[in-house]
């Protein structure tokens, strides 16, 4: 009867809402925003509103199941347990701990995400341990580390109200984290000056003072412009010369040339002057980017030199993230090359310091990234909460990967695209069924609680390892205050966090410490996009009735309702030139894939530029990437790609 | 006792008078919950009602009558076939109801009672009574009741009317069911003076200045009903719609809903109603594909004609809203109604010449 307050789990803004369970049957009775809670304040966005009723459904996984001969066969925990510990100690024995990865969710708690980080370094002791968010904004964290010192948002959501101007580049962020865009028109209201980037007109358009427009591929130029402007006319901030790094980023940006602006990005010399002193007179200004950035190549590089911006000017960087515990995943070191906390696993320092946390041996390299897991190269896989499948590039390949491993263990809801691979499959409830802590875009640690007992058998992830690591003699919390009670005597960052506390006041954002921001430099690079044959851009894109790979959203009667078709769009000029009219189907290949939808055509896509969005059951933009990285940050270059447009 | 009698019920009293209560029915009352949110609720006790609240995000007049999810019947296939009621309509007093959501019941209720009767609600809205809490101060800044003849005290259409005295709360018996809801309960009543009526209408007319919120919903009623906004005014305000629907989700009168079969394994099967929104392209989206009302700009104008044009006027009998301010609080971005009813009003300026003669409709 009770409604029970809880974190949303369906983006990072990460809002407060009350949730009544059914009394009888299945489901849930109704639900409401919590009004005092300093980022839902008292408002929900579609997917808040919508998506908790398609979580909790018969066509749920139900049991444990193990492949034998091909065909799933329902199994017992123990035995599901007892399968993947003897295939993964095989393996081990054969090969090393080396040839398993594991790959976490940054849907999962915190809780959950550190217990299996701790699994898969003091248990397996493999050095492949990533999260998904290696498929999104895995590139932000080396990035922010250089420059702000804090791999996250330097600031609150409720205080972008006050900003002076922002700079907003590569984000579908009105769609995609509503409560930002929220915040984005108080400000303008407010008197906040908006300088949107993106090479589409997206619903940021009238909010926006300035909006840019580059090619895709160009940003690395108008950016570096951009800095080029701000010294040139001595727009940053006064403290910003004491700042370590000023003379080396001058120095790197002596080579720029702003009058190649127009010709390489498609944007206006003015422009470029006009947003530099739009951000320097309108004070503070915030820097904000999205998955357009972070899912480039040189997706590192472009994130220190939004963060340049942000710094010489004096304001601050948010980072749009996506996933609900996209923070929280990464503060709990499920994160290629690092432990907990941030600590770098080839710190000889650190790494004893984990080892008497966890009473192991940690192996000393950074191991593999999600990525290079899915493309082959390891013998077995623990996929918790992802649906890779889906979400790595190049969906072809990545599927006869996961086809070929010896072993493939998946937790999940629903038997995923993934899943389906899997020689056992773990029922994983969703976060209605069980407690813990998601961690917010802002930092913001807050309580998930249960309200629904588990549907069929189906455990937390939390249950899920500790069962795991007991198969292998390992004992494991499964009790999630206890957990965090871990965490906090270990992780610095979340030293103040308790249960008792989240219990009686909304969470607190954590506090980085004592950091100093440094200026990187910002030098060229030789990115080339452009393909003879593949003559189109793909504008990859996501919109608000979508989430993820789209398994839970597809589940929701009207965000499915709402996106009843998937689409690709194309200016109407590059139509008429292709002799292609609306409503006719037609493929757009990559070097790597081809998808095959329905024309649309739209003034808001650029000519040359195909727009792709995320549909659901697998017909996704991905299908396209050919699985290329950023060099630094090994995030798959997802935007930008030179595909090609035809009839079928 | 009579409907129509006033009374005084001690706040010494509430706590026996409800408990008493309470042996007939559930209460649903507002309810102290995390970090200072109050929200209705079932509660265990009186002592748990929050008496000193401001306003309920979450409707609960729609909420118990109409709710959110709800589970209408179930039917099966196979040997077993047949189908089953599983929507529920328990006794129970919703205490501490705002006048504002009071009109809305009332408006739902003539809604789903007429022409065709909506058995679920009908049994749900007998076995209901409201006992409505009087403001004395707008609860909240987005209040604005007071131009929708929604509050914030009632002449008629409460079952029980309470206002707070300051010791005592002076307790208006307004319907039968009211009445009903008193009889066994007379030992904690007495007779009111002349002097609480005549403090009641002190606070009655204190009340009216502090609101902090206008929407002079007349003008733009007339303005809507003539078709006269501008197209470009609908969609210039549909352009920062969020389309969450929160403002159709947690209007206390809008009544909307779709149904779904929700499988429940084993051939059976759930069919569950669940508020949706003119504010969602699915709502009006045909087979064929084609969408009457394809752009954001057009479904913010379907839901203002439904609210504010002589049309529904008349057929429901008053206007479609009630000055709760939940879709001002509620809406992402700026689509509440005296917003939106601020921002008609000013395009008819910036758009058109003004009229000296009435429009069409109304010669």
């Amino acid at each position: 009867m009770n409604d029970i307050p809880t974190t949303c789990g369906f983006c990072s803004c990460g809002c407060a809402l009350y949730i009544e369970p059914k009394q009888s049957g299945l489901g849930i009775k109704g639900l409401c925003p919590s009004t005092t809670h300093p980022v839902s304040t008292g408002r929900l966005c579609i997917k808040g509103w919508n998506v908790t009723p398609a979580l909790i459904r018969t066509d749920r996984l139900q049991t444990p199941l193990i492949k034998k001969d091909g065909e799933f066969q329902p199994a017992s925990w123990d035995e599901a347990f007892e399968v993947t510990a003897n295939a993964l100690r095989k393996i081990i024995s054969e090969s090393g701990p080396g040839a398993i990865g594991v790959i976490g969710s940054a849907k999962t708690t915190n809780e959950e995400c550190y217990l299996l980080a701790k699994f898969a370094r003091s248990v397996i002791a493999t050095p492949n341990v990533d999260s998904a968010c290696r498929f999104y904004d895995a590139s932000l964290v080396p990035a922010l580390m250089e420059t702000t010192g804090v791999p996250a948002s330097q600031i609150e959501i409720g205080s972008l109200e006050s900003a002076g101007s922002m700079l907003i580049v590569g984000a579908n962020v009105m769609e995609q984290l509503p409560h930002i865009g929220s915040r984005i028109q108080d400000a303008v209201e407010n008197g906040c000056k908006v300088i949107a980037v993106d090479p589409r007109k997206s619903r940021l358009a009238p909010q926006a003072s300035l909006f840019l427009h580059p090619k895709p591929g160009s940003d690395l130029t108008w950016i570096r412009a951009l800095l080029k402007t701000i010294f040139d006319r001595k727009l940053y901030a006064e403290t910003a010369p004491q700042m370590p790094g000023f003379e080396e980023l001058r120095a790197s940006l002596d080579d720029v040339v702003v009058g190649v602006v127009p010709q390489v990005c498609g944007i206006e010399l003015e422009a470029i002057a006009e947003a530099a002193s739009i951000m320097s007179q309108n004070k503070p200004c915030v820097v904000m980017f999205g998955l357009g950035i972070l899912q480039q190549q040189d997706s590192t590089l472009l994130v220190k030199a939004l963060s340049d911006i942000a710094l010489l000017l004096g304001g601050s960087v948010m980072p749009l993230r996506g996933q609900n515990n996209a923070q929280g995943s990464c503060d709990m070191g499920l994160l290629r090359g690092y432990l907990p906390g941030y600590d770098s696993v080839e710190d000889p320092n650190a790494r004893a310091k984990w080892e008497a946390h966890w009473a192991c041996t940690i192996p000393p390299e950074p191991g593999m990234s999600a990525v290079q897991m899915v493309q082959g190269g390891i013998k077995a896989l623990l996929v918790f909460g992802e649906n890779v499948a889906l979400s790595a590039p190049n969906t072809e390949q990545t599927i006869s990967a996961l086809e070929k491993l010896e072993f493939l263990a998946v937790s999940d809801l629903y038997l995923t695209e993934t899943a389906q691979w899997a020689n056992v499959v773990f029922p994983a409830c969703s976060f209605l069924e069980k407690d813990g802590t998601f961690t917010n875009i802002e930092r913001r640690v807050q309580r998930v609680r249960k309200m629904v007992e588990p549907i069929g058998e189906s455990r937390s992830d939390l249950e899920i390892i500790a069962g795991l690591a007991s198969a292998f003699g390992k004992q494991m919390s499964t009790e999630p205050s206890s957990v965090m009670d871990e965490i906090a005597a270990n992780v610095p960052l979340y030293a103040n966090v308790s249960y008792e506390r989240l219990d009686s006041e909304w969470g607190l954002p954590w506090t980085p410490g004592e950091v100093t921001p440094r200026l990187a430099p910002i030098h060229a690079s030789n990115l080339q996009l452009e393909d003879a044959e593949y003559l189109f851009y793909l504008i990859a894109s996501r919109i608000n009735f979508h989430t993820q790979t789209g398994t839970t959203a597809v589940r929701s009667t009207v965000l499915s309702r709402e996106y009843p078709d998937s689409v690709v769009e194309l200016n109407p000029a590059d139509a008429e030139r292709l002799k292609l009219r609306p409503g006719r189907v037609v493929r757009v290949s990559s070097r790597a894939g081809s998808v095959t939808r329905r024309l649309s055509v739209s003034d808001a896509i650029p000519q040359g530029c195909v727009h792709v969005p995320h549909y659901f059951g697998g017909d996704s933009a991905n299908m396209l990437a050919d699985g290329e990285c950023d060099p630094v940050s090994g995030v798959p270059v997802y935007k930008g790609l030179p595909v090609k447009v035809e009839a079928v | 006792m009579n409907v129509g009698d006033k009374l005084i019920l001690n706040k010494s009293n509430v706590s026996k008078f409800f408990s008493s209560l309470r042996e007939e029915m559930r209460l649903v009352a507002p309810k102290r919950r995390f970090a200072g949110d109050v929200i209705c609720d079932v509660v265990d006790s009186p002592e748990e009602i929050v008496w000193e609240y401001g306003h309920d995000i979450y409707p609960p007049g729609k909420r118990y009558l109409f709710p959110h999810y709800e589970d209408m019947f179930t039917y099966r296939f196979g040997e077993q076939v047949g189908m089953e009621i599983a929507a529920d309509s328990p006794k129970q007093a919703i205490i501490g109801i705002r006048s504002c959501d009071v009109t809305a019941v009332r408006f739902q209720e003539r809604f789903f009672t007429s022409p065709i009767v909506d058995p679920f609600y009908a049994e749900r809205s007998r076995n209901t009574v409201l006992f409505s809490l009087v403001c004395n101060r707008p609860p909240k800044k987005e209040c604005f009741c007071i131009c929708c003849d929604a509050g914030p005290y009632l002449e008629s259409g409460f079952d029980v009317q309470l206002t707070d005295l300051g010791d005592r709360f002076l307790y208006e018996i307004g319907s039968e069911k009211g009445l009903e809801a008193t009889k066994n309960r007379e030992e904690y009543l007495e007779p009111c003076s002349d002097d609480d009526i005549a403090e009641r209408k002190r606070i009655e007319l204190e009340a009216d200045s502090f609101f902090q919120t206008a929407s002079y919903i007349a003008k733009a009623i007339i303005y809507i009903t003539g078709d006269e906004v501008p197209d470009e005014v609908w969609e210039e305000l549909g352009s920062t719609c969020f389309r969450c629907a929160a403002c159709t989700n947690l209007c206390p009168i809008c009544t909307c809903y779709t149904v779904d079969d929700v499988p429940q394994g084993n051939e059976l099967f759930t069919r569950c109603r669940s508020w949706d929104s003119c504010q969602y392209a699915g709502f009006t989206r045909e087979a064929s594909g084609h969408n009457p009302r394809s752009t954001f700009g057009s479904r913010v104008k379907r839901r203002f004609y439904h609210k504010a044009s002589f049309q529904y006027i008349m057929r429901d009998g008053r206007h479609g809203c009630v000055g709760c301010g939940r879709c001002v609080s509620a809406c992402l971005t700026k689509l509440d109604l005296p917003s939106v009813v601020k921002r008609i009003r000013r395009a008819m300026h910036d758009y058109i010449e003004p009229k000296s003669k009435p429009t069409a409709f109304l010669q």
